[in-house]
């Protein structure tokens, strides 16, 4: 089958109800695939953009928690397609006509989604999660996929051992590439003898045909069960002879951004000089809601009346940004933000609309949304008063909530 | 001896089922349309639904099945209809067992047989 008919017989199903409890509080008022990224994005713009990029035109987006935020974005940003013609980038809520359940696991939010499937009726369905960074031609994992005639196939990433163990799900495949087995999180990994130090780890990305999908998400709805597709749906497809495939992913750079520590490291990335994932491919481009913003401004040179000089090295500026006499360094500088004179933002993220004040002091913090940091606060310095008022991740990042009203020292 | 909700919304079509599957020994509660279904599986909990599809007051018997089901997922469902269409619908997947009404209940009968043995096995 041509690539073009492939992809136009694709249904593209991308979960996006998870709470992201480990992203707290940034996931306070928003589901984890709205969290803002890499200064311009929300999380779910690389998924999306990589439908976009790959050619699939025919994209729901699950919602459930917290989703109002992702319903803005997704319609201000990703009504992109001409329904009229069968192509779209829509959020589904939970219809619940199956269940008055919430989604209760990966799997059963598709179950929960027979009935579209029934309308559509796809060959195919593509399942994604909202909340990765990568880049990736679906299209290469749909060929691969109907090529070998699969029930369900696996996207993986090769990872060294020590980085999956307890963290990620290992898939281990014979010679042909079918997988053998699928084990979620496992404390020693590792399938291979003659090279047990990486695996092959599930990326979260299947293709199922769709109506073994439909089989096998009706029979896990009426089991007791996790109703989760890499703990109990692929395992079990496995176990029960289906054809399941692994689709090795070749580009490299996937992260889950599963953690806070995950969040500020995947950001870093992109200020570094030579970014593992560079936002400027004009070939893969990322795009995101585009607002109207005047320009990024960054003013005072320096010398006159004692106004420090600003000086901004390794970060990114988003538009609408002002940054006055300020020392930025190794940070992401959100839309809107502002900051004033004599202020020092170091290894720091800053979402949009803050406003950091006078003489401020940030390191190694995420300060998020329509935040107002006062004249000569200090943040990430001394941390005894950060972890009494605010959350700090395991690996001691800073963070503010959205719009929390600054703390009196 | 099993206790059966038969769902069918014709009198005549009902009637006779209730009277072969009580010969059999079973025990049968019938409701006429899937909402008073739902609500009879969640007071009798039976063990095993006849389910027919085509039912009057705006809830067919997939979607009448698709509630039992959520209520209680160990209950065998077994669809009785006059219709093989209704086996594209994805949702009528979720059967036991299909099975299309006929003047001969044998076919019936041997689901009815197969289903409560597959319940009394897990």
């Amino acid at each position: 089958m041509l690539l073009s008919d492939l992809l136009k017989k694709t249904l593209v199903m991308v979960l996006a109800g998870g709470q992201g409890e480990r992203l707290y509080p940034l996931t306070k008022e928003r589901a984890k695939p709205a969290v803002p990224f890499g200064g311009s994005y929300r999380i779910i713009d690389f998924t999306l953009s990589n439908c976009l990029n790959s050619g699939l035109r025919r994209v729901l987006v699950l919602t459930q928690y917290k989703s109002d935020s992702l319903n803005r974005h997704v319609k201000l940003g990703w009504d992109i397609f001409n329904p009229a013609i069968g192509e779209y980038i829509e959020t589904r809520p939970p219809q619940q006509r199956l269940s008055s359940d919430w989604y209760l696991g990966t799997a059963h939010a598709i179950y929960q989604n027979i009935y579209t499937l029934e309308e559509v009726r796809p060959r195919h369905v593509l399942v994604l999660g909202g909340d990765h960074v990568y880049r990736m031609d679906y299209g290469k994992m749909l060929l691969a996929h109907e090529r070998a005639g699969a029930d369900a196939t696996i996207a993986c990433i090769e990872r060294p051992a020590r980085e999956a163990a307890g963290e990620l799900g290992v898939v281990c495949a014979d010679a042909d590439m079918r997988a053998v087995s699928l084990v979620e999180k496992p404390s020693e990994p590792g399938c291979s003898s003659d090279r047990p130090d990486v695996c092959l780890c599930s990326m979260g990305i299947y293709v199922f045909r769709t109506e073994t999908l439909v089989h096998r998400v009706i029979e896990d709805a009426r089991k007791d069960s996790s109703h989760d597709f890499a703990r109990d749906v692929l395992p079990d497809m496995i176990e029960r002879g289906d054809r399941v495939f692994v689709h090795r992913h070749e580009g490299g750079y996937w992260r889950d951004i599963g953690t806070l520590d995950a969040y500020w490291d995947a950001n870093m990335d992109l200020v570094s000089v030579q970014p593992e994932f560079n936002l400027y491919d004009t070939e893969w481009p990322v795009r995101s809601r585009a607002a109207s913003r005047p320009p990024a401004k960054i003013v005072f040179a320096g010398g006159s009346g004692g106004i420090p000089k600003a000086e901004v090295f390794n970060s990114l500026v988003c538009d609408g940004a002002i940054l006055s006499g300020a020392y930025v360094c190794d940070s992401i500088v959100g839309p809107d933000v502002r900051v004033e004179v004599g202020s020092r933002i170091e290894q720091s993220i800053i979402l949009d609309e803050t406003a950091v004040g006078r003489g401020a002091v940030i390191r190694k913090a995420i300060i998020d949304k329509r935040n107002v940091i006062p004249d000569d606060a200090r943040i990430g310095v001394d941390r005894g008063w950060d972890s009494s008022h605010f959350a700090i991740s395991a690996g001691g990042v800073v963070v503010v909530p959205k719009g929390m009203p600054f703390p009196r020292a | 001896m099993a206790m059966i909700l038969l769902v069918e919304d014709e009198e005549s079509i009902r009637l006779l089922y209730q009277q072969e599957l009580e010969q059999q020994g079973h025990q049968v509660q019938c409701a006429a349309d899937g909402k008073t279904a739902v609500e009879m599986a969640r007071e009798h909990a039976p063990d095993l639904v006849i389910m027919d599809i085509n039912l009057p007051e705006r809830m067919d018997g997939i979607e009448s099945m698709a509630k039992i089901l959520s209520d209680n997922k160990d209950i065998p469902v077994i669809i009785n209809t006059g219709y093989s269409e209704y086996q594209d619908n994805f949702m009528s997947w979720a059967a036991d067992a299909y099975v299309l009404k006929s003047a001969d209940l044998g076919p019936l009968k041997e689901a009815v047989q197969e289903a409560l043995a597959k319940r009394e096995a897990s």
